[in-house]
């Protein structure tokens, strides 16, 4: 089960380089997270938990998310929330708004990932 | 290469006693229609935000800590590398007040030198509750030559204002020298342009 964007709505949100084309923000309030060419697409099957938990007994649910924007250092991004440590992991959020996980952050090779379903791109 | 996106890089410390409200400072919308999601549930640890200050673009990444004793040698790790230090209380706690002391004292013994700080008295929008009045707030704040600020994380009050003030004291010490330069907005700016967002 996955709401993975198609192939075709992908194309055309990177640029030659497979950078991101458009600035990308915070599908729930105007919060900027990266700008334009500062993260690159990459195909990675990743897990990432529901927005909303779904109450007790059902804590782990999560959805299988496949294609990433790979942002290489952390400081690139212009607001950020970043979560407690999980495992070797930590999620990212919205920084105005904490809604999320939008992402991840590796905490042995220090990059970073923003699902590319979760955020908005314009 | 990596370009470089920004011009500076400030880190900065939320402390204070347990239940002052720093991670309400940190988590903005704590209330309980957010209560569910899943980042609430793990917690934040720290932010990074963009600012522009003068001209510059600065990263400030800003940390919460845990007030409870039995963190302080974890929230002690914390102060290195730490350049801007707020210093939290509860207006409606004396207890959380007559601590800032003690804090202090802590600051002086594990942060750096030169760490720029700022006291705030949170829960301002708690009045009928009050028992710290503002003048004492102020007292303390010029006793040891800090800034000093009420906020309320709740009805989101100097919030943003508090961040800014203490992000623009470290800018006026890393870059303007001379404290006087700070009212010279225009002017101080200008030295130390690294040019590192044009490569190649
Ligand atoms: N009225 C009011 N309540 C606040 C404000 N800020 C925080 N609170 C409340 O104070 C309580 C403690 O807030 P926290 O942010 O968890 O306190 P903390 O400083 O992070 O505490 P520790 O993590 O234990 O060190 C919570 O119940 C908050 O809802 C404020 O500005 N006004
Ligand atoms: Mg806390
Ligand atoms: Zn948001």
């Amino acid at each position: 089960m996955s709401t993975n964007i198609t192939e075709t709505t992908i194309e055309t949100k990177k640029d030659a380089e497979g950078k991101n084309k458009t600035k990308i923000y915070c599908t729930f309030c105007p919060s900027k997270m990266l700008n334009a060419g500062t993260a690159s697409l990459i195909n990675m099957e990743f897990a990432l938990p529901y927005i909303h938990s779904k109450g007790e007994g059902k804590g782990n649910q999560s959805e299988a998310i496949l294609n990433y924007w790979l942002v290489e250092d952390m400081y690139t991004f212009e607001n950020i929330g970043v979560s407690h440590t999980v495992g070797n992991i930590k999620y990212l959020a919205c920084a105005d708004c904490e809604r999320g996980p939008v992402g991840w952050h590796d905490l042995s090779s220090k990059k970073s990932y923003i699902a590319l379903c979760r955020v908005k791109h314009e | 290469m990596a370009k470089k996106t920004y011009d500076l890089l400030f880190k900065l410390l939320l402390i204070g006693d347990s239940g002052v409200g720093k991670t309400c400072i940190l988590f903005r919308f704590s209330d309980d229609a957010f209560s569910t999601t899943f980042i609430s549930t793990i917690g934040i640890d720290f932010k990074i935000k963009t600012v522009e200050l003068r001209g510059k673009k600065i990263k400030l990444q800003i940390w919460d800590t845990a007030g409870q004793e039995r963190f302080h040698t974890i929230t002690t790790s914390y102060y290195r590398g730490a350049m801007g230090i707020m210093l939290v209380y509860d207006i409606t706690n004396e207890k959380t007040f007559e601590n800032i002391v003690k804090w202090l004292r802590n600051i002086d013994e594990h942060a750096n030198e030169d760490v720029e700080k700022m006291i705030l008295g949170n829960k301002s929008d708690m009045e009928e509750k009050r028992v710290v009045s503002t003048e004492k707030g102020e007292a303390i704040a010029r006793e040891h030559g800090i800034r000093f600020m009420e906020t309320s994380a709740k009805a989101n009050i100097n919030i943003d204002r508090a961040f800014s003030e203490l992000a623009e004291a470290i800018l006026d010490k890393t870059h303007g020298k001379e404290p006087q330069d700070a009212a010279d907005r225009v002017t101080v700016n200008i030295p130390r342009e690294r040019n590192s967002n044009r490569c190649c």
